[in-house]
Parts: C-alpha cells; structure tokens; sequence
C-alpha cells in the first residue's frame, strides 16, 4: 500500500525538460547573491579582495547564527521576536561574569573561568527560549505576542542591571585564571575568523538535524500540518518548546561573539536583530506560515542582505539608501517565493533541479513522516 | 505568474540602477591625489550630526581628498562594521565621532592596528594615547554657562526637573553634573525628577509628559540637548504650561534658534561642532603631510557660546554664529 517513492535527490533534468524560468526561481538566492558580487566588484576594487570577503562574512557570519534559529521556529510555524534582546542580555551577564560575582554572604568574589561563563550565558539563553516555548505551546499565547512581550522584559532586564552603561573590562585577569573571552572575536583558524566557523558548525549541526533525524521530520511535520501531525504521534508541543529553545540558544551564542568581537558588552546591543534574521529566513525561501524551508537557503538569504549591505556602505551610499534597498530586497522576495509555490501544481512526482531550497522537500517529508507513524 | 514576477524583478533592478551609478564612486578614486577619509558619524536625523558630517566632508573635499559619511546610530557593532569598511576602502584617516566611550576603544584600535589615525569628535574615548587628536566641546564650561542664564530665567526658588542625554556617551554625565554644580549652589531651586530621553525628541516629549503628571507644579526644565528640550517644549504646549515652565537646552541647532526667537526656549548653549569638525580634518591633513597635528596635546577642548535673544539672530549657517 505503500509505494516505494525514489527519492531523486538532483537528478538535474525535470521531467518535463530543461526549464530555465524554473532554474533561475529556485535558485534566485543564490544567483541574486552572485549578481550582488558582480556588480559591487565591478563598482569598487575593494569588493571582491580575500580580506573583504573574510571581513563580509565574519558581519553576516552574526546575523546567519541567528537566522537559524528563527529558521528552526518558523519551519514549525511561529516565529521569535526575542532574539535580538535575548542576544543583549546574555552578552551583559557574560560581561557581568567576567567582572566577578560578588556575595555578600561570603564575603568574597567569584570570578568564574571563561568556559563556565560562556555555559551558564547559553543556559540563560535556552532558559529564555524555554519561557517563550512555555508560553506558546502549553499556555496557547500566539507566538507573535509572546515572543513581543518576552522581548521588552528581556531588554528591560538588560537595561536595568547595567543602568544603560556598557561593561567594558571583558579581558580577564592571568592571575584570576578568568583570560580568553576574546578568544572568540578575535581569533583566526587556518585565516577564517572564529565567528564564521562557529557559523558554519551550527549550519552543518542543522543541516543534520533537519534532514536526517526525526527530530528535524517532526519540526517540518507540526509547520506544515499541526492537527495532522499530533494525531501521526509526532509530539507537538514538546517541539515546538525545543525549537524556541533552540533560538535562544543561538541567540545566546551570537551574544557571546559579538560581546567578544567588540569587547564590550552592551545592554542595547542586538536591537532590530531579529528583523534581520526573519529577513534572512524568507530571502531563503522559507514559508513564513510553516512547514517550507532549508538551512542552505537561509545561509544564502543572510549573505544576500550582508553582502549587499556592506556592498553599499563601501561605495559610499547614505546609509538611509542601505535600508530603501534591504527593504525592496525582501518585498521582492516575498512575491518570487509566492510565485514558486503557485508554480508547483504537480506534487514530489517533479523531480528537483537546481541548486537550492526546495520546499517540495519540506512536503514529500512531511507525507514520510505521517506514513512512517 | 512567473511574467509579473520577471517585470517586478526588472523594476526593481531598473529603479536601483540610477542610485547606484549616480552616487558616484568615491571608493574608486581612492588612489587619487588625497586619498578617501571616512566620517564616521552619530545620526544624521539629529541636526548636529548631520552637521559634524556635512561640515567635515565639505572640507575634506576642499582639501583635495574624497569624503564618505557613515552613521552609527550608537550602535557599537554598526561603528564596528563601518571602521572594517574605511580600512577595506584603504582610507587615509577617520574621523569618528565615537558611540561608546568605553565600548568604541576596539574600533578605534582595529583602525590603528590598519595604520589609520583617529581623530575623535564631539565625544571622547576614555583612553588616550591611542586617537591622534580628541576635539570636544568644552561641555562642563558650556553646562555651567547654561545652567547660569537658567537661573537667571527661572529666579530663586521652585521645582525643577532634568532631561538627560544617553547614558553611554559621557556628554551627557559632564553636562548634568555641570548643572548639578550651579544649581546646587541656589538652596531655594529643588530637582524633583531626572528622566533620560536618550538625546531624542520623542523621547523628551513622552518623559516630560509623565513628569509634568507627577510633578504639575514645576517653574522649569534643563534639558542635556536641544532635541530633547523641543520635545518638552511640545509636551508643555499641549498641556497648556509653557508661559509658567522655562526650558533650557544645549547644541545651538537651528530648531532651538527658532524657538528661542518665538520665545518657547530660553536659551541654549552653542557647541562649536562646525568649528571643530573643519579643525578636525584639518589637524588630519596636516598630520598626513607632516606627521604632526599642529595641536599641543592631544584632547583639545573647544568653548561653547551661549545663545539668548540677544544674539539669536547672528546666525549664518547652522551652527555657525557670524560676529
């Protein structure tokens, strides 16, 4: 009763023939982005030097942790406006941290090694992604309004233990053994600034995560198709609490590198992040009502908006044109993906071609995933 | 469908490709005779910086260099980002005027460790020796001459209430302790309430409201900058009380001139930000050519001009007073 589906993954010719309307929509974030380079190469002779290319990507490399983390909570249907305060929050209290934490019961001050305090800033991150997840799967408040009102505490909080100052002295003392928070921001392998390999684990961890667990079929799974998918024995609620989890733990990273990068830690920092990564995750290709989506495609989304960005900072335009042109970006986006998910009449019988985000891949999982139950 | 979306596409392309090619190419001419300095700013919507921008580009230009103006909008990582643009577009010089005292030291030695000297203005960072030249307003001497024609505006004795700048810039801390010096030394003048509006209009508006509902029996506000100062000024007009709640600001921007010749604002208190960011460039230029600033150290504190009624209308240009 159950057929055997082959899953061509790119066998590169559709069964209709070669369409190359069809190549250029799927592929549209990666060709915008190669259109992006050609044309800021072509207009400045800084664009397209190694160094600026590492300098662009170690920028993106901030906003690209984030968006995917919004990508894992908009797969499932929600989305999180939390993280950019999330970010400042857990930079202040690693800042905090590496100040030393007085107790006034004992008398003394406990300055905790790096490592401990880089945990205990991504343990406050996930507990703040647990907070929205709470609130969102189990107390029914929408996600839009739960993670608004978590944002405005979340900044509040910052604000109020560092009353609007800045926590400068993030560098540690050799005799406290509390040395290496720049480690971070500053440090370079094999060339690659930290930030941008720190990216590329978190994609690669997603990349196995969405495609090859369970765990990654039942997020697409509760996007695409709740009620279908609870009564399958895929369990709901508990994924969707992981996946905001998840988001503040990746907002919590982005607050450490970016604490690091600039050693200072701010109460303001990350404000209008979130903006950017949801940005980020529909340039991708991502549904913003669920169940559509893929990390390469949100990779590509944020190195659009980070590239073009700094394209038009180093050309010298007014940074008012920089927000005109982000902003026609993502409209323009949104149309093509409602244009490729009109387009697709004929369900997974297509098969794929092109380099990219496939959404039909989203619903051929989705229909494994209930077969599989 | 896919038609529409191919028109969309090229209107899109076709709208950005004017933009695109006439901003012009200061980036390309970098190799030219001076060579590119990059000024790097607050935010443009507030007239002062829109000032320091304009002002230090203009002369920059006249000096034979090219000019780009970034905004950092007082974000630390946008400050960041646009020092890794100057040092990508191999400038010869930046002037910044920093987001952060303590929190823009990493830009600035990013910058430094490039080879580009800093020359910070308008607010200073709290480490010297590492920006070539620091020119400030002299805010303490400038807070006390404001803070002085406000006594004389609202006389002896009253409530009064505070508007403050934002807290990471230490303007802000030098002109309310400023005031605090002078005031402190009238025993009938009381401060009920001090609010910070983060130098913004809107802001002060909104805080000046709240204030007025818990404390409707003031005589008068300082306020750190002129914006946050109009804003008040607005929040008393709609509650009826400008006539008896005098207002004081400081900048010198061409709205608070305005004001003060309709008799809304007091007074405020003139930064010479045109003065120093011309002197700015120039101390750069002769640097470059020379290897040394021309100045005797390297924070230079500049003197404000208090600006009444009495000498509102010696306007030439915004924040330049002729004689």
């Amino acid at each position: 009763m159950i057929d055997a589906k082959p899953k061509s993954a790119g066998s590169g010719i559709s069964s209709g023939g070669f369409d190359i309307g069809r190549l250029l929509l799927e592929g549209r974030a990666f060709f915008a982005l190669i259109l992006i380079i050609i044309v800021f190469s072509f207009l400045s002779p800084n664009y397209f030097t190694p160094s600026n290319l590492l300098v662009m990507s170690s920028h993106v490399a901030l906003f690209a942790i984030l968006s995917i983390g919004m990508l894992l909570v908009i797969l499932n249907g929600g989305i999180d406006l939390s993280v950019g305060s999330t970010l400042g929050l857990c930079g202040v209290v690693a800042g905090a941290l590496m100040q030393g934490v007085t107790l006034p019961t004992l008398g003394a001050t406990l300055y905790p090694k790096v490592w401990v305090a880089a945990v205990l800033v991504c343990v406050l991150g996930a507990l703040i992604g647990a907070v929205n997840g709470v609130l969102i799967a189990r107390l029914k408040v929408p996600a839009f309004v739960a993670t608004l009102g978590v944002m405005y505490m979340v900044r509040g909080i910052a604000l109020l233990m560092t009353n609007g100052l800045t926590y400068n002295n993030l560098g540690g003392n050799p005799e406290l053994g509390n040395t290496g928070f720049d480690w971070l921001g500053f440090n370079t392998i094999l060339g690659i600034p930290i930030g941008v390999i720190v990216m590329a684990v978190i994609a690669v961890i997603g990349i196995l995560t969405l495609r090859r667990s369970a765990f990654g079929r039942w997020v697409y799974a509760s996007g695409g198709n709740e009620r279908a998918a609870e009564l399958s024995g895929v369990p709901v609620k508990a994924v969707k609490v992981s996946v905001y989890v998840i988001s503040g733990l990746c907002a919590a990273v982005v607050g450490l590198v970016l604490s690091s990068q600039l050693t200072s830690a701010g109460p303001t920092a990350g404000t209008t992040y979130e903006l950017t990564a949801i940005a980020a995750v529909v340039i991708g290709g991502a549904a913003l009502t669920g169940g559509r989506g893929t990390i390469r495609g949100t990779l590509l989304g944020a190195f659009v908006i980070g590239f073009l960005s700094d394209g038009l900072v180093i050309i010298g335009i007014s940074s008012y044109w920089q927000t005109v042109f982000t902003g026609a970006v993502i409209v323009l986006a949104v149309l093509l993906n409602a244009v490729q998910y009109r387009r697709r009449v004929k369900p997974a019988a297509d098969s794929t071609g092109g380099p990219s985000p496939l959404p039909k891949r989203g619903d051929a999982v989705t229909a494994d995933a209930v077969r599989e139950k | 469908m896919s038609k529409k979306a191919a028109i969309f596409a090229c209107a899109a392309l076709a709208l950005s490709l004017p933009m695109v090619s006439g901003s012009g190419m200061p980036a390309a001419q970098a190799a030219s005779k001076g060579g590119l300095i990059t000024i790097i700013v607050n935010d443009p919507s507030n007239p002062y910086w829109l000032t320091e921008g304009k002002v230090a580009a203009a002369e920059a230009k006249r000096l034979g260099y090219t000019a780009n103006v970034g905004a950092s909008k007082g974000d630390t990582n946008t400050e960041s980002n646009l020092i890794d643009t100057a040092i990508t577009n191999k400038s010869v010089a930046i002037i910044l005027d920093p987001a952060d005292a303590s929190g823009s030291i990493g830009a600035v030695k990013k910058a430094i460790a490039a080879k580009i000297p800093v020359f910070c203005v308008n607010a200073e960072i709290n480490q010297e020796g590492l920006a070539t030249a620091q020119l400030v307003s002299n805010n303490a001497q400038g807070a006390a001459l404001g803070a002085q024609q406000w006594v004389k505006d609202v006389g002896q004795k009253g409530n009064y209430v505070e508007l403050v700048g934002a807290p990471s810039d230490n303007n802000a801390a030098t002109r309310s302790n400023g005031y605090t010096s002078v005031l402190s030394q009238v025993p009938g003048l009381k401060k009920v309430d001090s609010q910070v509006a983060n130098w913004n209009r809107t802001q002060g508006h909104d805080k000046m409201q709240s204030m007025l509902q818990a404390h409707p029996d003031i005589i008068g506000v300082i306020s750190g900058n002129d914006e946050m100062a109009l804003g008040a000024i607005a929040a008393l007009k709609t509650a009826g009380k400008l006539a008896s709640v005098k207002v004081g600001g400081f900048d010198g921007s061409p709205d608070a001139a305005a004001a003060i010749k309709a008799g809304d604002l007091q007074y405020t208190v003139l930064q010479p930000v045109a003065t120093f960011s011309k002197k700015a460039v120039d101390e750069a230029d002769s640097f470059l050519k020379t290897g040394k600033t021309g100045a005797a150290t390297e924070k230079q504190l500049l003197d404000c001009i208090l600006i009444t009624k009495a000498n509102v209308g010696k306007f030439t240009a915004p924040f330049s007073l002729g004689q």
